[in-house]
């Protein structure tokens, strides 16, 4: 009682306080934003789930604002009954490969970037954002088409290699950055002790490389899961991908239930992964791997 | 009238830190103050207050008489030199200095006239169209006072402003930026931690510590005359030594039973001297001390000698002449008119 | 600069540099000679402008890349918009500033199809917004929402999806002012909207410009928020390409339009970012 009184009497005396002014604005800023973002995120995932254990005996039609009874018959029905399985391990074959065939496509000329200076190079830096300005789907329609005519019919390794360059551009970005955070004294030091490659690799590279190539790895395994276009243009209709199946769910015949399902198991291990990537990047430097093109 | 004035302003920061405590100040018109102090002092948080980015926790500012506590400092009589030059880096020397008159809407002919003059005045002319990334350390400083200047403010608050810059070139631009304040007559604030830049350019110098005001005079004053034991040490380097009242005229020290020109305040505290003031090549009579030379450094004018009496902190010494002129031991006078009592102590 | 050091930069350049040119530039050289004649799966091989002729005859096409166009042009600029207050906001962390900006950015990592689906359902008969507009009253019964002719649900998920990307560019573009520099216009006269237009928008164009241009080459090539949640009445030119080739396998019409898309993808980010900059110039000319 007495604290309360007290700090009454401090507002009293001093009505015009500006920090508090500010601290105000910002705390009901931040109301306003949690609200908003409720929306923007809880309300959409929360009718997900929801949606993805509704009964089928029951059903979940208006006016109910909750689906009268929950179940996970849907869960059971999508796995047993669709190919999701099976696209579940295509997308996690792909992915990996993906991730690590990037990054050693990427690292020789990140290392060039960082380490080197010649004349272009700044265009050069330019063009390895190519794959990034072309729309996905044209992309995607006349690189099928280039691999007809060249009678590549792996399905696999033909997105792998779509993969591979439409991610290029961020693993050549974040590498370049971790490859210009390798410092020049720790390489002369090691050498100077007289340290074979390899001890110099491991003392003065990997320290500050390691961040970077599991950020590279992280990032490029996420796009590769979630990509849509070249999976489905190249792997229709043998070779499906998580996405694919989704779209199958919300296209022409839209059955909600296994949408929700599908995009469940397509974004909570993206999550995760996130979460991971958000501790790598700030222990690394997240200003730089953001990246101004 | 007085130019700024500040009345019992306090800062308490959202995290609980009391950077400034009742700060009473008043500043006359085309006066120099300088705010002197150590880093976290508060100096450039009550600067900022004066130039409206904070706003005080409790107190008052007053500029020419008027209550200007809550106006901001777009609505402030008063201009910043920033410590970093805060120049706009997409803006051309010229658009830099435009930038205020533009903002706040003086007529062409005018900002022109003002332009060309300040231009002139910081030797800029040829520079005009360059953007600040092509100049030197020292240009953009000037750039950034003639901005200053070109909102022909009546204060003029400077944050630091050579602390960039290499030793030659912090001598010149402190020359201009004196002569700069005679010809405008605008009343400047500065803020730095370097005291030998506040005894050089200031009319009246302020040390803050930890807050507060410990002590306002004129440079001879608080480098000949320092009130507490803190200005003393920051202020030149000075040496302090626990002392023990005996009489209104003698005290007891580390250095034995020493003379007084006035009577101590307290029974015990600590009284300054400075290495400079020791006499040399007396052996009789009051204040006369004798003893083992425990450190020394040669520093060109002079040598730095150090003795170590029981209990306190090394007492220096400077001896005139070459370090090979210094025995292993040491006699000196110390003058009682140069002993000083000081409030507080250290650390 | 001597012979071996050339070969070594070239030599460490092919397998990233080297395969994305060439991947992309066949592809693109793919596209195009298709579109002439050239390249077919079946049949004749020949140059002809009759497909160029045939597709931009039709009011299906010039429907389409007027619809992508426009997406594309209120994708950009409306996160753009909408982001730059939120980066200001954001420059100096306070407490509570970086979940903030982490919920924000959220939807980055959330796939197109997953945000389509997660719309649909919000805006579905029995959904959250047909609830509440019943709840106060604006109708009495579920409005069908899904796939408005006006297209507001895909410049929703357009926004939806792409402020965020926008917010991630600006938010490291506006941190790097330094404090000084926003306390010198401050003090120099400038208020907030000046700081904006003379001061923080420059410095920040080339973040803008990229965020506007990455953007706007995403949503001209729509195709997973047209097909599920756009307008049945209009193609998006990603989905009216696809439809092209799916239907009877017109292979070379599905070129022209892959063409004519890059070609809008290239001229609207052209435009955008010369605009940005003019718009910028004329601002600081006061």
């Amino acid at each position: 009682m007495v604290e309360i009184a007290a700090t009454e009497t401090a507002t009293a005396t001093k009505p015009k306080n500006p920090a508090r002014k500010v601290g105000l604005l910002n705390r009901a800023l931040m109301v306003l934003l949690l609200t908003v973002v409720t929306i923007w995120l809880v309300v959409p995932f929360t009718m997900a789930v929801l949606w993805s254990l509704v009964d089928p005996k029951t059903g979940w039609e208006y006016p109910d604002l909750l689906p009268p009874s929950l179940t996970i018959l849907r869960w059971v029905e999508v796995w047993t009954t669709t190919a999701l399985p099976q696209a579940i391990a295509n997308s996690y074959m792909l992915a990996p490969t993906v991730a690590v065939t990037t990054l050693i496509l990427a690292s020789p000329t990140a290392y060039c970037f960082a380490r080197f200076d010649f004349p272009g190079k700044g265009f050069a830096q330019v063009l390895t954002l190519l794959p990034l300005v072309v729309p996905g789907f044209v992309l995607a329609i006349f690189f099928s088409s280039l691999i007809f005519s060249l009678g590549i019919y792996s399905r696999f390794l033909s997105i792998l290699m779509a993969h591979c360059v439409l991610f290029l551009p961020y693993a050549i970005r974040i590498m370049t950055v971790s490859f210009g955070q390798v410092r020049q004294d720790l390489i002369d030091a090691a050498r100077d002790l007289g340290a074979r490659p390899i001890a110099v690799f491991r003392a003065a590279y990997m320290p500050a490389l390691l961040p970077g190539i599991l950020a590279s790895l992280i990032i490029v395994f996420i796009q590769s899961i979630e990509e849509f276009a070249i999976a489905f243009i190249v792997g229709a209709p043998n070779f499906t991908t998580i996405p694919s199946i989704l779209y199958s769910y919300l296209g022409y015949n839209f059955i909600r239930p296994n949408a929700a399902v599908v995009s469940l198991i397509l974004v909570v291990p993206n999550v995760l992964l996130m979460l991971g990537l958000e501790r790598l990047l700030k222990s690394a430097n997240p200003a730089q791997a953001g990246g101004k093109g | 009238m007085t130019a700024l004035r500040s009345i019992d302003v306090s800062k308490v920061f959202e995290d609980g830190f009391t950077a400034l405590a009742d700060i009473t100040l008043s500043i006359e018109p085309g006066e120099f103050v300088t705010l002197l102090g150590p880093s976290g002092c508060g100096k450039t948080t009550l600067l900022k207050i004066f130039a409206g980015f904070y706003e005080p926790t409790t107190g008052r500012i007053e500029q020419d008489g008027k209550d200007v506590t809550n106006a901001p400092p777009e609505k402030r009589d008063t201009a910043m030199c920033f410590q970093s030059y805060a120049l706009f880096p997409h803006l051309s020397v010229a658009e830099n200095i435009e930038f205020g008159p533009k903002q706040n809407k003086v007529n062409r002919d005018e900002r022109l006239t003002r332009l060309n003059d300040l231009l002139r005045q910081v030797d800029l002319e040829q520079h005009r169209h360059k953007l600040p990334n092509k100049l030197s350390g020292g240009q953009q400083q000037r750039v950034a006072l003639a901005r200053a200047l070109a909102m022909r403010p009546s204060v003029v608050l400077f944050d630091e402003p050579l602390s960039n810059l290499d030793a030659k070139l912090r001598e010149s631009v402190r020359r201009e930026i004196r002569g700069l304040q005679r010809e405008f007559g605008f009343t400047a604030i500065y803020v730095t931690h370097d005291q030998s830049e506040a005894l050089a350019m200031s009319d009246r110098v302020v040390v803050l510590n930890g807050g507060r005001i410990e002590q306002i005079g004129a440079p001879e004053e608080v480098y000949q005359r320092p009130d507490t034991a803190f200005v003393a040490d920051f202020i030149g380097s000075a040496n302090l030594l626990p002392f023990q009242r005996v009489d209104d005229h003698v005290v007891e020290t580390a250095l034995g039973r020493l003379t007084v020109s006035g009577p101590p305040d307290d029974a015990a505290g600590f009284l300054c001297w400075r290495p400079e003031h020791a006499e040399y090549g007396v052996t009789e009579g009051d204040n006369v001390v004798n003893a083992a030379v425990s450190e020394l450094a040669y520093q060109g004018s002079y040598t730095d000698l150090h003795i170590s009496p029981p209990g306190v902190p090394d007492q220096r010494l400077h001896w005139p002449g070459p370090a090979s002129g210094v025995s292993d031991q040491v006699t000196f006078r110390l003058p009682p008119e140069h002993i000083r009592f000081v409030r507080g102590k250290l650390g | 600069m001597n012979w071996r050091r050339t070969l070594l930069i070239i030599a460490l350049l092919t397998p990233g540099l080297g395969v994305i040119v060439i991947m992309i530039g066949s592809v693109f050289y793919v596209a195009v000679m298709q579109s002439f004649g050239f390249y077919n799966l079946v049949g004749e091989e020949s140059f002809s402008l009759e497909h160029w002729q045939k597709v931009l005859d039709s009011k299906q096409f010039s429907r389409a890349l007027r619809y992508s166009a426009y997406i594309a042009t209120v994708a950009a600029i409306g996160s753009v918009t909408l982001a730059y207050p939120i980066a200001i906001w954001l420059r100096r962390p306070f407490r509570g500033s970086l979940v903030i900006s982490a919920l924000l950015k959220a939807p980055l990592f959330v796939p197109g199809l997953v945000a389509s689906f997660l719309f649909l359902n919000v805006i579905a008969f029995h959904g959250i917004v047909n609830q509440f507009m019943m709840w106060i009253g604006v109708t009495d019964a579920p409005i069908r929402l899904q796939n408005d002719r006006g297209a507001w649900g895909v410049v929703f998920l357009q926004l939806w999806k792409n402020m965020p990307f926008a917010l991630l560019l600006l938010t490291g573009a506006v941190q790097s002012i330094s404090d000084e520099v926003l306390d010198a216009a401050r003090d120099l006269g400038a208020g907030s909207f000046a700081r904006f237009r003379k001061i923080i928008a420059p410095l920040t164009v080339q973040a803008m410009q990229a965020a506007l241009i990455i953007i706007f080459i995403g949503a001209a090539g729509d195709f997973a928020f047209q097909v599920t949640a756009g307008p049945t009445n209009v193609q998006s030119m990603a989905q009216y390409m696809v439809f092209l080739k799916d239907s009877f396998g017109r292979w070379n019409q599905a070129a022209v339009v892959g063409v004519s898309l890059m070609v809008l993808a290239l001229c609207g980010s052209l435009v955008l970012a010369v605009l940005s900059r003019a718009l910028l110039r004329s601002g600081n000319r006061w």
